[in-house]
């Protein structure tokens, strides 16, 4: 049985989610000692050889899949720190991991997950179909959570984050991405149904219900990789010294920072320009 | 084994107990295998009960009216015609088959009240809104929706005595013993943990256990992020042809203690009923 990683990037023109993604991709590589493949468009690949990183592609990636750089209407907030701007999100494809993956089972990761453990490692042998994060674990503390972060809707059913997925091959795995898939296209009649906000696509809404659907409308024990331990938007990464990642986190919310760091423990840092700034002393952690 | 189902009913001015107590009955009938689904009914007036379309689905009908509203609740171990019974409360509805558990209780408990329920979600409930007087008084968490009990126990009828007791005597039990808060109502599960508490029973008849399940839909234990008055402002109460209970986005599986008496409606008997006809 195949065992491998994979993740999506489509840049636009203010994230650099290709870069993003070698960098992620190399980690895991190192920290699983399994192979990554990356799927993205061409225009993504074309400025990556325009950039000089396409090298670095090559050998970090087995495969680079190239697919149609999916349509979104998707805009999003992303913080850097104090400063913010509204970015096209492309992110509406993860549905097709199933059938795109060239490995047996899968861990699909976010470009801005970072595998600096070998703790998702214990999950490859796991005998269940799809597993996916059980929540977040906000880096400073829960104060920063709230209650739509644990939650699709104020009634609603339980978030998981689809930061992390794993899966297998198979036919209970296609049911559940063509169910995702289903519930994209349908997005407004779910919205209304499960009371989200439908204004902006998210794969944590999607993933997250078509795991309630298929566990029988209710929730269960079954299915959840560890809680994703995130760096929120607002929070900068400061510092890369070997495995220690140190930030400064706007622990209020106030533009008010403490510093925090973490080390050998795997990390979502949502601030994607703070982690584009540290890319040389990230590629050495490769 | 002589087994059955026991809901005592009152007279209300704006509520037809008889019409929950009637959708419990048949959702027993529905759900639970041949002997275990037996159910009694303790009623004022018996002729109420010729009234409805499925009289049948009341194995025993008892004409009763010493006490008033759910104080007759408490009479429960000298009004069963059962050796081994589980009293209810009216407003609840059954969707999947427990008999199995009740085999576990005849064999190992004389007396056992449900001590932890939950919400819609399935999250064991922790709001503690409705339950200062438990909190205050260290009196054991009892929910006595759900109460199994041997005819035949000694332990039960002390119990149920001083349960009757308390009951009948609310000022001074409440001044002798909840001092730290008085309930303004002493109901039955005051009555019930205050009994439990005195004889020094707590351990024997409300232990962890993975039964009883019961969603308790009052709303303020729901975990929502706000308060909530009612909660039928939030959620939908979903019971479709096959008896199958959806409340939001949550299908059911464990007993509904749904609260709301308008829950359960013409059509809703009426989808029970039909199931039940075709058992």
């Amino acid at each position: 049985m195949t065992r491998g990683i994979l993740i999506y990037a489509h840049n636009n023109r203010t994230v650099d989610y290709a870069l993003m993604a070698i960098i992620s991709g190399g980690l895991a590589k190192k920290n699983l000692q399994v192979p990554v493949s990356l799927i993205t468009d061409i225009s993504t690949v074309e400025w990556m050889k325009e950039s000089n990183i396409f090298n670095h592609a090559t050998d970090i990636f087995e495969h680079i899949i190239t697919v149609d750089r999916p349509a979104t209407a998707n805009q999003r907030h992303l913080n850097d720190g104090q400063t913010g701007q509204m970015v096209p999100f492309i992110n509406t494809n993860r549905n097709t991991a199933c059938d795109l993956t060239p490995y047996d089972r899968t861990l699909l990761i976010d470009s801005d997950f970072f595998v600096l453990s070998n703790s998702l490692g214990e999950y490859w042998d796991i005998d269940i179909d799809v597993m996916l994060g059980d929540a977040i674990n906000d880096i400073y503390n829960d104060s920063r959570t709230g209650y739509l972060d644990r939650h699709v809707s104020d009634t609603g059913v339980k978030m998981y984050w689809a930061t992390t997925v794993m899966f297998s091959k198979n036919s209970n795995a296609k049911l559940f991405f063509d169910t995702v898939n289903y519930i994209k296209e349908n997005y407004s009649q779910f919205a209304d149904v499960f009371r989200f906000d439908p204004r902006q696509f998210r794969n944590d809404i999607a993933f997250s219900i078509a795991k309630h659907i298929l566990d029988g409308y209710r929730q269960t024990d079954i299915g959840s990789l560890p809680p994703v331990l995130s760096a929120l938007d607002k929070d900068i990464l400061h510092g890369v010294n070997g495995n220690t990642l140190t930030f400064l986190v706007d622990y209020k919310f106030t533009n008010s920072y403490c510093a925090a760091a973490i080390s050998d423990i795997d990390v979502h840092i949502m601030n994607k320009q703070s982690v584009i700034r540290h890319k040389q002393a990230l590629l050495e952690l490769i | 084994m002589n087994f059955g189902y026991l809901i005592v009913v009152a007279e209300h001015d704006s509520v037809d107990y008889l019409q929950l107590a009637y959708g419990l009955a048949l959702s027993i009938k529905n759900t639970q295998q041949q002997g275990y689904d037996r159910v009694a009914i303790v009623i004022d007036d018996k002729t109420k009960i010729e009234k409805l379309t499925s009289p049948w689905v009341f194995d025993h009908v008892i004409e009763w009216s010493q006490e008033t509203f759910w104080d007759g609740r408490s009479w429960m171990d000298q009004l069963t015609p059962f050796d081994h019974t589980v009293c209810l409360d009216a407003d609840m509805l059954f969707v999947q088959d427990h008999s199995h558990w009740i085999d576990y209780f005849i064999d190992n408990s004389e007396l056992y009240v449900a001590n932890q329920v939950f919400t819609y979600r399935g999250d064991t409930v922790s709001d503690r809104s409705y339950r200062k007087a438990f909190d205050k008084n260290n009196l054991p968490d009892l929910y006595s929706m759900w109460t199994f009990f041997n005819k035949d126990s000694q332990m039960a009828k002390e119990f149920f005595d001083l349960g009757r007791s308390i009951i009948k005597n609310p000022i001074e039990f409440s001044n002798t013993f909840l001092h730290q808060h008085k309930p303004k109502v002493l109901g039955t599960d005051e009555a019930f943990a205050l009994s439990a508490d005195i004889l020094g029973i707590t351990d024997e008849i409300a232990y962890a256990l993975d039964f009883p399940r019961i969603v308790h839909m009052k709303p303020m234990l729901q975990k929502w992020p706000w308060p909530a008055d009612t909660w039928s402002d939030h959620v939908g109460f979903y019971l479709n042809k096959k008896g199958q209970l959806k409340i939001g986005n949550y299908q059911q599986y464990d007993i509904i203690h749904y609260v709301e008496k308008d829950k359960i409606n013409k059509e809703m008997i009426n989808n029970l009923e039909e199931i039940a006809w075709k058992l």
